[in-house]
């Protein structure tokens, strides 16, 4: 696991630091700490990472400037800041969690479970998903967005007008941003349970869903009961 | 009360006032003849007359000296509403009507050894018996001993006595009206300007009106105040001085209020002209008053349809008076138009304070909004959540590891709050509260910070004062975007100069170096902050400069006295 904190208060990146070594123990690769956004962006561009810690006030600089690079990135991002009012327009960048500031080691470790994957419980709605596309930043609306597939590493995002898009993140990290209307009914695949028309099961018992422009989706083996204890 | 509407008044009364004086003649009058010396028959009606001159030149010594004048009555009176005769006769002298005495006004032909006595304007009655429909004689026995040229009958009016009496009384009593208004305005506005030295359209205003009152009394007056005729000259004299006044007035208050290229060369001129044309024929006094009183209208109406032109408000409704006043002038004739006119352009000015009054009281209500407004960013400075927040997210931190430190960290953040609640409703402290502010903020951030800060002054002198957390907002901007020096410190000091001219203080910031795109917030809401507060107490005396420097930054706030 690799992490950076972004936070201009020592004593608080220190709280940070050490309740992410108590956390994550000796799955901890690294641990950075960084005090200015320019600092940080230079970090993000060279270094591998996991999870990225972002204080939304730095040094008066707007952390919002960093989000838009920092949620096209392959990692999860969670807010620690004082400003509670941001965070409505931070989970609609698609940040995996908001930790309000003064905040205890409770809320902190609930937030790092979040981040490797041991729980699951979304509760916000993302509205945008910012991709890399020619060294800019694009924001695509979560409307727009019929289903996602797994592409390695990274995913595919199939949009309502017939376009592609590349996420930097897994599709796995995705399930956990888009969880409240999105249903990973394949291990490829993440689909808008809103676009599925139709389940059908066909011979050799596959099991496809189709969407309402058409496009049929694999189902997967084991998928297929969660889904219709679901939406059946 | 609602000053607009009181100039409205007046003109419906001067309206009232020109309508009520059109009444039908009862008498024709022929040609005035003159004769030098002192026949008790000149009086009598059947005198052949035909020797006489229609002229009489100067008349030496007081001597004394008769006119003739054939009057035919056009209809006999009713019973018991004799005719009377109202003139304006320089001199002293005795009438003759028909040959029979009626009045006698001063002792003509003994002026050099008696005290002047009798009136320019005397009304007398006219038997009723003699004013029988048919032709008449009005002889007078005159000497004119001040003014040897000015021998002649200058008005004359018959009527029933008793209007001769009334009717110009009443004429003089919505005058008379008319001039009280100013009066009242003219007082109002004096009071407005002892209690605000600087608004001197507000005592142009209040003069102006105060002239005209002046010259509506002076003017008619002459009905119920006898003059001597030796004394007309003066009283011609005050009327020009008080003319001069307001044409140079008037002139004057609409370049304060429409300003133009070259106002004191041009106003200067213009007082020139109005000069030359008071002296260039001394005693001409209705060519006087005539030429200073339309060039005032020119120069005005030049004046204001600059302003009209350049869209200064309210121009407009003033360029409209001033050629309403015009066009009376034109139908009316100057006398009328010269009450009415100005009447009309001192509405116009009143119209032209109330809109510079309702501008102050709109400026009055945004400062005390500013005021406001500053004091709650100031109260806010101490609970926004970025501050109060982060500190207790630390506070927490210090609580967990070593309660100790927490405590001391506890009573740095109360003393701050205890000294911001101290400042919040001032607009001015002691500059010693101040850096104790500073000093107390810096230790809760070395706490935040885990850095060390330190803190310098140079000849302070605590009795100053200056305006609440503007120092402080100094010091906050200093923290967020210096990097600290090697020895993880910064450092900050104030420096305090003062001569006779200015009081300087010097705020430095020792670090090593600013943070990137720090610069560019030079106009954050901190610096807002401080020139909002230094506007507040200083108006614009004040100077505020922030600029980096090799070692760090400086704030200059030079405040000048």
């Amino acid at each position: 696991m690799n992490i950076l904190i972004v936070e201009d208060e020592a004593r608080i990146a220190r709280r940070i630091e050490r309740m992410a070594q108590d956390t994550f123990g000796n799955e901890l690769d690294s641990l950075k700490h960084a005090d200015s956004l320019p600092e940080a962006l230079e970090f993000i561009k060279n270094n591998p990472l996991d999870l990225l810690l972002l204080d939304l006030n730095l040094n008066g600089d707007n952390g919002f400037d960093i989000l838009g690079t920092a949620v096209s990135e392959s990692f999860h991002t969670i807010i620690i800041s004082a400003h509670k009012d941001q965070a409505i327009p931070a989970f609609e960048y698609g940040v995996l969690d908001f930790v309000p500031k003064p905040f205890n080691r409770e809320r902190l470790e609930q937030a790092f479970n979040r981040a490797i994957a041991k729980e699951k419980t979304g509760t916000h709605h993302v509205k945008l998903l910012a991709i890399k596309k020619r060294g800019r930043i694009q924001l695509i609306r979560i409307e727009d967005l019929l289903y996602c597939k797994g592409a390695g590493a990274y995913t595919e995002l199939h949009l309502a007008d017939g376009t592609k898009e590349l996420h930097d993140k897994s599709l796995e990290k995705l399930e956990q941003l888009l969880l409240h209307s999105f249903e990973r009914i394949h291990k490829s695949y993440l689909v808008k349970m809103s676009e599925v028309t139709e389940i059908m099961v066909k011979p050799g018992s596959k099991y496809i869903a189709e969407l309402k422009n058409g496009e049929n989706i694999p189902i997967g083996r084991t998928k297929y009961k969660d889904l219709r204890g679901k939406w059946v | 009360m609602n000053l607009r509407s009181l100039p409205a008044t007046l003109l419906v009364l001067m309206a009232l006032f020109a309508t009520s004086c059109s009444k039908g003649t009862v008498y024709e009058e022929h040609v005035t003849l003159f004769k030098t010396g002192d026949r008790q028959e000149w009086a009598a009606k059947s005198l052949n007359d035909q020797g006489w001159n229609k002229y009489l030149a100067t008349v030496e010594d007081g001597r004394v000296f008769w006119s003739r004048t054939k009057i035919d009555i056009l209809k006999s009176p009713e019973s018991l509403h004799p005719y009377g005769l109202q003139l304006e006769v320089y001199g002293e002298y005795e009438v003759f009507w028909d040959g029979v005495l009626i009045g006698k006004n001063g002792n003509p032909g003994q002026e050099a050894k008696l005290a002047p006595e009798g009136k320019l304007w005397a009304t007398f009655s006219i038997p009723e018996h003699l004013t029988a429909e048919g032709e008449h004689v009005l002889a007078i026995r005159a000497s004119l001993y001040y003014f040897p040229d000015h021998a002649g009958i200058w008005s004359l009016d018959i009527d029933h006595y008793d209007d001769l009496l009334t009717d110009r009384l009443i004429e003089t009593s919505y005058m008379h009206i008319f001039a009280g208004a100013f009066l009242i305005i003219s007082f109002y506005f004096l009071f407005l300007f002892m209690n605000n030295k600087n608004e001197y359209p507000t005592l142009i205003f209040s003069i102006c009106c105060f002239l005209v009152f002046s010259l509506v009394l002076t003017v008619f007056s002459e009905y119920y105040f006898p003059i001597h005729y030796r004394y007309h000259v003066i009283r011609l004299q005050i009327i020009s001085l008080f003319l001069l006044g307001i044409s140079f007035l008037i002139p004057f208050y609409f370049s304060i209020q429409f300003p133009y290229p070259r106002l004191r060369l041009l106003l200067t001129l213009y007082a020139g002209v109005l000069i030359f044309i008071f002296f260039i024929k001394h005693h001409a006094f209705d060519f006087r008053a005539v030429g200073m009183v339309l060039s005032m209208w020119c120069f005005s109406f030049g004046v204001v349809s600059y302003g009209a032109y350049k869209k200064v408000r309210g121009a407009r409704l003033v360029l409209v008076t001033l050629l309403l006043s015009m066009v009376i002038f034109m139908a009316s004739g100057f006398v009328i138009s010269l009450y009415t006119g100005l009447g009309l352009i001192l509405i116009g000015m009143l119209y032209l304070l109330s809109l510079n009054i309702k501008a102050q009281r709109l400026a009055y209500e945004n400062s005390l909004v500013q005021s406001t407004r500053l004091r709650l960013e100031l109260l806010k400075k101490n609970i926004q959540p970025h501050f109060l927040l982060n500190t207790l997210t630390s506070l927490i931190d210090w609580v967990e590891e070593s309660p100790k430190k927490g405590v001391l960290f506890i009573e740095a953040l109360a003393k701050e709050f205890d000294l911001f609640n101290q400042i919040e409703d001032q607009t001015l402290i002691p500059v010693a509260q101040e850096i104790e502010l500073c000093r107390t903020h810096l230790e809760i951030m070395e706490y935040r910070k885990e850095m060390r800060y330190y803190w310098e002054e140079e000849g302070i002198d605590p009795q100053q004062k200056i305006p609440p957390a503007i120092l402080h907002t100094l010091l906050e901007n200093g923290i967020t975007h210096s990097l600290p020096r090697e020895d993880n410190s910064i450092k900050f000091k104030l420096v305090y100069e003062s001569d006779g001219k200015c009081k300087c203080y010097t705020f430095l910031t020792f670090a090593a170096g600013v943070r990137p795109g720090a610069g560019n917030k030079a106009e954050g809401t901190g610096l807002k902050y401080i020139r909002a507060r230094l506007t507040e107490s200083y108006h614009s005396r004040w100077d505020f400069t922030s600029k980096a420097t090799p070692d760090g930054w400086e704030n200059k706030i030079k405040v000048y006295c």
